[in-house]
């Protein structure tokens, strides 16, 4: 285990050495992604111009379900998509090859490959957003409440990471996946609403399908200490299936491509 | 070191027929053929041997090398590589070997070549005093000083493939599959790799496999060749046993003292070129010495030497003979 973590440090290492590398990129980058995060609450202020309850939640409420979208999405998009954005092409270049021969775990060594450092600054947008939603309340949120939302943290990032390792298993079938994560890109959009405001097919999808009730919803209202136990044991299994289908479709892709590539 | 019996690759491939009526067709059902890429190939090799494999393209030498580094499933057949089944890629057979594609990369394109080296060091579980000592033989071998301080992307092909190597051996592996390591790399950086892992296989033991499209590589490097040709062994021995098993000639060169007629030539054997004072002459190699006795005593000859026919040239005519014999038989 402590080989892996020297292994993450390592990792982190290279990716901290390339954003020094390119220190304008970084600044630019870094601009556009808290001026993305701003552009976050926008659509709250429009909904919330001319009423005061969206399906039960108020704007301070329905802001922290977007700070929790803002904290995934800065996890989604420094932490997991550019390691796994990267393997897309390695598969199609065969520079996999390298993965697979080295000794090591392929799905760690992928997954880690490469971290945009500069998004902890969005994790820090989404504090600004918590503490400003609650300075609106005119409350604290409980003790128990945020241990139950950082357990849905954990569970929200093993459901969004598994989500993009089958995302990208499929580029081990089909040729280009880029449309796919555009697509799953889009979806995740919808988890900046409180789940309670879809209905029907949709919102049985964004539950069960693709859990985005789970990862943003769920740790808000955890904060705002109104989730039932059941949710919260709800999602850590779901958390945990899901962290399971991935690491075994992974295994199998990794199967069909040392039997298939040339 | 390794043992190879009955290796077989087949790929299940989709067939695209041409035109846009088959090509929807195709979209509900479609063709698959099977190609056999590797159809049944034996081989053993010793611990520090070198070998080259040598074969036209597509003949089935990468895909060998992929078995036999693990990248690929054998669909039939046994392969072992020092007491390890390639395909359960397990670490203890990982840290022994190593690949280098000359048409692949793994140094970070962005980073410089330092930086791969230190991944691979904690990837590899490579002790630090270890690593650091090997890193120096390395540097001082391939002539890297300060190439690994720079970023990969602004090194030429030949720093970055000396690099590649490098980052390929600091784990100091006791098997090394070259495929194609000098491709694209001009004479004197091919001449100097050469001459790198002839030292690095002299000095550590290390088993070599290479494929290469130099026969020059082949000829330095490998006093053992493999033909493999459309999936199938159609040769393992010494080098010059094939040459003239191939070609039972030699190559008689002249330099004359003046103009001689192509006609007095002609009569001594096959000629290969000539222009004003210098002639290539081709003939059987039990006939070469008459041959030269009878040019030293009819002929202005200033000097002359005997050589083997250029093994590019032997490479292509084996090829082409078995090409023939494949299309004699379908």
């Amino acid at each position: 285990m402590s080989r892996y973590l020297r292994l993450l440090l390592v990792q982190l290492r290279a990716s901290a050495l390339l954003a020094v590398q390119y220190r304008s990129d970084f600044f630019i980058d870094g601009v556009i992604s808290l001026f993305w995060t701003a552009t976050a609450i926008v659509p709250l202020l429009v909904v919330f111009q001319d009423r005061a309850l969206l399906q039960d939640w108020s704007m301070a409420e329905a802001m922290v379900v977007t700070g929790w979208f803002v904290f995934l999405n800065a996890i989604l998009e420094g932490g997991i998509n550019p390691g796994l954005q990267a393997v897309v092409e390695q598969i199609r270049k065969g520079t996999l090859d390298f993965v697979l021969l080295k000794p090591a775990d392929s799905q760690f060594l992928v997954s880690t490959s490469r971290f945009q450092l500069w998004r902890v600054s969005n994790l820090l947008a989404a504090a600004a957003i918590f503490i400003f939603a609650f300075h609106r309340m005119g409350r604290l949120p409980s003790l128990g409440g945020i241990l139950a939302s950082a357990l849905l943290l954990v569970a929200a990032t093993a459901v969004l990471y598994s989500l993009w390792i089958l995302t990208v298993s499929a580029a081990f079938f089909v040729v280009k996946v880029d449309n796919l994560t555009y697509l799953f890109g889009s979806i995740f959009d919808a988890a900046r609403w409180p789940a309670t405001v879809f209905r029907g097919v949709v919102r049985f999808v964004f539950t069960f399908v693709i859990p985005l009730a789970l990862m943003t919803t769920y740790p808000a209202e955890a904060l705002l200490g109104r989730l039932e136990a059941s949710k919260l044991l709800f999602s850590l299994l779901g958390a945990a299936a899901f962290t399971a289908l991935a690491r075994w479709v992974w295994m199998r892709s990794i199967a069909h491509y040392t039997s298939a590539s040339s | 070191m390794i043992s190879v019996r009955g290796l077989k690759k087949y790929y299940r491939v989709h067939q695209r027929p041409p035109g846009l009526k088959a090509a929807l067709g195709a979209l509900f059902h479609r063709p698959h053929v099977t190609v056999k890429a590797v159809d049944g190939i034996s081989f053993d090799i010793r611990p520090g041997e070198r070998v080259g494999f040598l074969g036209p393209n597509g003949a089935g030498k990468t895909t060998t090398l992929k078995v036999l580094s693990g990248l690929l499933h054998p669909s039939g057949g046994e392969v072992s590589v020092d007491g390890h089944l390639p395909r359960r890629r397990e670490d203890a057979f990982l840290k022994k070997i190593m690949l280098v594609m000359g048409q692949k990369q793994q140094l970070l394109w962005d980073l410089p070549p330092a930086e791969t080296f230190e991944l691979n060091r904690a990837i590899y579980d490579v002790p630090r005093e270890q690593y650091r000592r090997t890193l120096e033989e390395l540097t001082s071998l391939l002539g890297l000083g300060e190439l690994v301080q720079k970023p990969t992307r602004q090194l030429s092909l030949g720093e970055r493939m000396r690099c590649e190597l490098a980052a390929a051996l600091i784990h100091k592996p006791k098997v090394l599959f070259l495929d194609e390591p000098t491709i694209g790399l001009d004479v004197s950086m091919q001449a100097a790799m050469r001459d790198f892992i002839k030292r690095y296989n002299e000095q550590h033991g290390a088993t070599l496999i290479l494929t290469s499209h130099y026969m020059d590589d082949v000829a330095a490097l490998c006093p053992r060749v493999i033909v493999i040709d459309k999936g199938v062994l159609s040769y393992d021995g010494a080098l010059d046993e094939l040459v003239r098993h191939v070609r039972p000639e030699k190559r008689v060169v002249f330099r004359f003292a003046r103009e001689v007629p192509q006609i007095a030539l002609a009569e001594l054997g096959k000629v290969v070129s000539v222009d004003s004072v210098s002639a290539v002459l081709q003939v059987r190699t039990e006939a070469v010495n008459s041959t030269v006795t009878r040019a030293l005593s009819t002929l202005p000859v200033l000097d002359l030497t005997v050589e083997n026919p250029p093994l590019e040239e032997v490479m292509s005519e084996l090829f082409s003979r078995s090409r023939a014999a494949a299309e004699a038989a379908s």
